[in-house]
């Protein structure tokens, strides 16, 4: 098994398997990471009175904000609702290119390591 | 030396008092167990019902599961047979707990908005869980995340850490889940508290311990299509009564709330950034690192199959914390003016807890209050059922097939061990339900996602994907992350000032874990970059064919052989 390894951690088509799938995931990690910030920051920093002002409080106040004016329903219930939505579609969105092109990339990868260890022999 | 000899003595005298009074307790304990309540007209025949015919299907399913638990690789992970759709479903059984379904609608009933937060930010833990964590998992585990760990590492200090951090986050959680249990069902069923300790904790053994993860896979299966099921009911007939129209229910829920239009915006529950910090930074990491769930990567024949179940189980997971936004402000609007759910003094009976359960009753009468009852009491059941598979596989995968036999035990030593170890788990559990009644166990729901946050995440992240992390390096920041979390968490303002009742706490901050996982991390590089032995030499130049096993699936358990 250790034999198959080297050969592909000599494969550049490894390497590109391993390039493909690091920018997709932390890409994406990055999208879920920033949105659970912003958040925490809403919750964190909303403000306790009128005249608090600064960026953080900006956002955090916009969060508590009706979308209609006179309505019940704040953007913080939207922004919620649709961030979940978004998470969904990001993990499908994942697994179809993960199990689809990389997976294919990574077969291929395995093949080639095969045929070489069948040439050696 | 006169002292020294009374000292025997002096701690004889105390383990006599101490049993005497753990004798009295048991007495007590086994007196109320069987005496049925004074008032027996508060038995909820519907709710125990529909429990019962969810205790035979689940007792039939073991039946026909033990029989197909032959070797150790049925009993830690179904033989790694479980398709990618039944593995998300048990997935989302294992994830919702009762916290899940109650604790959010408490939050939510009680803080407002802020009580999504434990929607929302947790289920970021799936996608972040998919993206960078689930192949590598099923490519490098077998049976227990410290398989993962040793693929590279020493095998025994990395097993120490790893399976002992795991028995604590099983015992702390399993003391929650306990604990809920007993408390919901006095109020639910009207059976009492002990006798509901020892219904789930017999319940408990026997599905692991002869189903093994088969029948707790099929446990989870069927509660999640329960819990699934009844909180969309619930949803639906909340939304009918607004014609459909979110503003209806929101306008309702302000209008009810002592908040007022606060309920609808954020700045209740975490007024303090740091706290709130904090407590983002334990949700996100540690819901990605919890050992029972992610030992379910392991329950699928492949890598593919794992990111099918989780892409199963983040729908179905995100589908159920969607509801939450209905739940708990259905539960402001119909629950809290209502004088049939309320005390003598206004305030709602059984606590916030019971927010989603009144709501229940509130909205579909006695039937759907038995049925979410029922499905409240399956949810904890299968819970308590997932953790202690993964204590058990600890104890007799990691514990004692690993470090005590190095590898060299039988099948059947092996499967003897995993049984013995649920039994004791479920024992345990009993005992420490009881010993526990009645008292504050905040701080114990902390704990669990502390010690994921701040031992499982950094091990697993580090190890999979930092070459140069040793076991040194690993072994000292995990030891030392946890040291500090549970030393920051005793001198913290829950267990320091609330419980013992100092004036002022020592360290100000409710959840430690942003500063615990700090401490994790930044020892392990540092520790681990120092490390210039053989054995650090030999794990860096074994990182390579880890990364091509991570990254390919080549040799991994039970994967396809190309």
């Amino acid at each position: 098994m250790q034999h198959l390894y080297r050969l592909i951690h000599a494969n550049p088509r490894f390497h590109e398997l391993e390039r493909k799938r690091s920018r997709l995931s932390w890409t994406l990690a990055s999208i879920v990471l920033a949105n659970t910030a912003w958040y925490i920051i809403a919750t964190a920093f909303f403000p306790k009175n009128a005249e608090t002002t600064g960026l953080l409080a900006d956002i955090a106040r916009f969060w508590g904000q009706p979308v209609n004016e006179g309505g019940a329903t704040t953007w913080g219930i939207y922004i919620g609702l649709v961030q979940i939505v978004v998470f969904i579609g990001l993990v499908i969105f994942y697994i179809n290119k993960a199990n689809g092109e990389l997976d294919a990339l990574k077969d291929a990868v395995i093949a080639d390591a095969l045929r070489a260890a069948g040439e050696q022999k | 030396m006169k002292k020294l000899k009374q000292l025997p003595l002096l701690f004889g005298l105390g383990l006599q008092t101490w049993a005497g009074s753990a004798a009295a307790d048991v007495a007590t304990a086994l007196h109320n167990m069987f005496t049925l309540p004074a008032d027996t007209s508060a038995i909820n025949t519907k709710a125990v019902a529909m429990f019962f015919g969810f205790v035979m299907v689940s007792l039939g399913i073991t039946f026909w599961a033990a029989k197909r638990t032959k070797s150790t690789s049925d009993f830690y992970t179904a033989g790694g047979k479980i398709g990618g759709f039944q593995n998300g479903l048990a997935i989302c059984g294992d994830w919702c707990s009762s916290a899940a379904l109650m604790g959010v609608a408490a939050l939510i009933y009680s803080t407002g908005f802020d009580g999504l937060i434990y929607s929302v930010v947790p289920f970021g833990a799936w996608p972040l869980m998919m993206f960078l964590l689930a192949d590598r998992l099923r490519n490098l585990g077998k049976y227990t995340l410290a398989d993962i760990v040793s693929v590279r590492m020493a095998r025994v200090p990395s097993r120490t850490l790893v399976s002992g951090a795991s028995l604590a986050f099983v015992i702390g959680y399993l003391i929650v889940q306990m604990v809920g249990a007993g408390t919901l069902i006095s109020n639910l069923f009207g059976l009492n508290y002990e006798m509901a300790q020892v219904i789930i904790g017999v319940l408990i053994v026997v599905y692991v311990a002869f189903g093994g993860m088969i029948a707790t896979t099929y446990v989870q299966l069927i509660k999640a299509v329960l819990l699934l099921s009844g909180a969309t009911f619930i949803v639906f007939l909340v939304l009918q009564k607004f014609g459909f129209s979110l503003n209806g229910l929101y306008q309702a829920a302000i209008d009810n709330s002592p908040l007022k239009v606060g309920v609808m915006q954020p700045g209740v529950l975490l007024p303090d950034p740091v706290n709130a910090i904090s407590c983002g930074v334990m949700l996100i990491l540690g819901g990605a690192a919890m050992p029972h769930v992610l030992m379910r990567f392991f329950t699928v024949p492949d890598a593919k199959e794992a990111r099918r179940s989780v892409a199963w189980a983040a729908s179905l997971i995100g589908y159920f914390y969607l509801l939450t936004f209905f739940i708990g402000y259905g539960a402001i609007a119909f629950v809290m003016k209502n004088p049939e759910f309320l005390d003598a003094k206004g305030v709602i009976i059984g606590g916030a807890n019971m927010a989603a359960i009144h709501l229940a009753k509130a909205m579909g009468g006695d039937l759907l209050l038995g049925f979410i009852s029922a499905v409240a009491f399956a949810t904890i059941v299968a819970v308590v059922a997932g953790l202690t598979i993964a204590g058990a596989s600890a104890i007799s995968h990691d514990i004692y097939a690993n470090m005590f036999r190095h590898g060299q035990a039988t099948d059947a030593e092996v499967m003897k061990v995993s049984r013995i170890a649920a039994l004791s788990l479920g024992v345990l559990g009993i005992v420490l339900g009881i010993a526990f009644k009645g008292q504050n166990i905040a701080y114990l729901i902390v704990l669990p996602f502390t010690i994921s946050s701040t031992v499982f995440f950094p091990v697993l992240f580090l190890s999979m994907y930092w070459r140069r992390l040793t076991t040194t390096g690993m072994v000292t920041g995990g030891w030392l992350g946890l040291a500090s979390a549970i030393v920051m968490l005793v001198v913290g303002p829950t267990i320091w000032k609330d419980i013992m009742g100092h004036p002022e706490a020592l360290f100000p901050y409710k959840y430690p874990a942003l500063f615990s996982i700090s401490i994790s991390f930044v020892t392990m590089i540092v520790v681990s970059l120092l490390d210039k032995s053989e054995r650090a030499k030999a794990e860096l130049a074994s990182f390579d064919d880890q990364f091509v096993r991570s990254q390919t699936g080549l040799g991994a358990e039970g994967a396809v052989q190309h």
